[in-house]
């Protein structure tokens, strides 16, 4: 390529990305209409939840809370639209929600086909076991011959088939229709183990009669990487809400919570300083004010908050925080430096 | 009353009795988790050696856990009220733990250096100048605040034990160390020898 042309298509580049800004400015429509909307689940223990009184919680919610908190400063500046698993990426794209935070799962084809950016991961999901307790099996690969009740149609049906054939484990698959009628075979002792991801696994206990009789194992042989998602035709917003997420995490590992917040803008750490915004300007750099994380950790809690009192050992969930760790402390969750 | 209310009474009344009692109540804060249970010693309230935490959080369960440590070491974190001994395969069998104040004032690498059961009780001066209605020594038993097992750290005053208060488990307490409810505590006692190695973590301070 030649000189000029470079610069003609580096000029053109800059050209197509400015219009690209100018055809899709969520925040810019955010702002004037005065409260984010965001796409939610119909109602999942721990996740999003509507209360008699029609008040929101839930992991997801409250991820919705701390990005209305960053970018117009109240976490009660949300409309959430409850959308099912079928609906939710047509209504996306349709513009319905600004943003989509429905436990859904990163993968190729929802960015490269569907026209979608993940805006990172909260919460490492993956598909796990459950057992009677009295059975005394503590580890997928001492389930033997015994059966295991699974929901027709999902991967977990196909992912449970294949881990027992590689461990060479005689286990028995019996298909259901649904998740009630999955829980219930398995309630009913028809099977001695059942299977679906661990955080619909944890929610399905709560629903037995005596939730202590049954154990989740800790091994988990899928991954399900669930996290935010917006439209791709909009860069700037796409990364104010990745960066509402890493700063949740940034949060945690600095040591920075809701109970400290004040206190943090006269910390002596650098880094603590940047991320309240008590210097480097560095709101305004994603079109937000200065002090966009602290009202996010302000509203919801940082990252270790958020998920304890929604589905770890604040809630009646408990799910282990497992791979939701910090990477400095056995899991995988990381955000990059915010600076 | 609402939580953080709650909080700087407990904080206000703590803060009375020194300043290091202060500090610890400050690094609680700075751990965002739930205020210190507002809950004395009850030296003669019976819990017997049967009690477990049975289900929810702090129930005892494996879980998956990542570590360098070896297979058998006992890490403590106390922002989450949590104590994992370390399992082979990346797995813990994970207790829940109450944190007194003690246990929020140190961290660090000890190793378990004595084992006991039914241990006495003989209560620091700092704790009878917080709560005068204690005894100065109690022998051990099902009413002893010290639980049915003790693990002794080092040469330190600090020691992991059972309660005769299994609902302060999950929580930051007002004194004492790592406390497990009884039944829990005899568990991690047959499983950890006297030599095991104990890591006490914190979460970060701003």
């Amino acid at each position: 390529m030649t000189y000029v042309t470079r610069v003609l298509a580096s000029a053109l580049f800059a050209v197509s990305l400015v219009s690209g800004v100018a055809s899709a400015d969520t925040l810019a429509d955010v702002k004037k209409r005065g409260h984010l909307i965001c796409g939610v689940s119909t109602g999942l223990i721990g996740f999003s939840e509507r209360a008699a009184d029609g008040k929101w919680s839930g992991f997801d919610v409250d991820f919705c809370r701390a990005l209305a908190a960053a970018t117009l400063g109240g976490p009660d500046k949300v409309e959430f639209v409850p959308v099912s698993a079928s609906e939710r990426f047509t209504a996306l794209s349709q513009k319905r929600f600004d943003v989509l935070a429905r436990n859904t799962t990163w993968t190729l084809q929802r960015e490269a086909e569907f026209g979608f950016l993940f805006a990172g991961v909260n919460f490492h999901d993956g598909q796990g076991f459950m057992v009677h307790r009295d059975t005394n099996i503590t580890s997928a690969l001492e389930i033997g011959d015994r059966t295991t009740c699974v929901q027709a149609g999902t991967s977990g049906e196909a992912l449970a088939a294949d881990f027992f054939r590689e461990n060479k484990i005689p286990a028995k698959l019996k298909v259901l229709p649904d998740a009630p009628a999955t829980l219930a075979a398995f309630a009913r002792k028809e099977c001695e183990v059942m299977t679906t991801d661990q955080s619909g696994l944890f929610a399905e206990r709560l629903k037995l009669e005596r939730p202590a009789s049954a154990v989740v194992l800790a091994d988990v042989i899928s991954k399900e990487p669930l996290g935010p998602l917006t439209r791709a035709d909009d860069v700037r917003w796409h990364m104010i809400v990745k960066w509402v997420n890493f700063a949740l995490i940034g949060a945690e590992e600095l040591g920075v919570t809701s109970q400290n917040i004040s206190e943090a803008r006269t910390s002596a750490k650098p880094d603590v300083r940047r991320l309240v915004g008590a210097e480097g300007e560095l709101g305004s750099k994603l079109g937000l004010s200065d002090d966009w994380a602290a009202k996010a950790i302000l509203a919801v809690g940082n990252y270790s908050e958020l998920y304890e009192r929604n589905v770890g050992t604040r809630s009646r969930l408990g799910i282990p925080r497992g791979l939701n760790q910090l990477w400095s402390n056995g899991g995988i969750l990381h955000a990059p430096p915010i600076r | 009353m609402t939580r953080s209310h709650l909080f700087a009474t407990s904080c206000l009344r703590a803060g009375l009795a020194g300043f290091a009692v202060l500090l610890s109540c400050l690094v609680a804060k700075a751990q965002g988790q739930s205020p210190t249970l507002d809950i004395g010693d009850e030296p003669g309230r019976v819990s017997t050696e049967e009690v477990v935490i049975e289900d929810g959080p702090f129930a005892r369960q494996i879980v998956f856990f990542r570590s360098n440590e070896a297979p058998g070491t006992l890490v403590v974190h106390t922002s989450e009220r949590l104590l994992y001994l370390v399992m082979p395969g990346n797995r813990a069998l994970r207790y829940g733990i109450g944190v007194g104040r003690e246990g929020f004032t140190w961290s660090g690498l000890v190793k378990v250096s004595r084992k006991a059961e039914w241990p006495d009780w003989t209560p620091p001066p700092e704790m009878i100048q917080r709560q005068p209605y204690l005894p100065r020594f109690m022998a051990g038993g099902p009413g002893n605040p010290m639980g049915a097992r003790a693990l002794y750290l080092g040469s330190t005053i600090y020691r992991i034990h059972g309660t005769n208060q299994p609902e302060t488990i999950g929580h930051a307490v007002s004194s004492g160390c790592f406390r497990l409810a009884n039944g829990d505590v005899i568990d991690l006692f047959t499983r950890v020898p006297v030599g095991a190695k104990v890591v006490i973590r914190h979460g970060p301070s701003i």
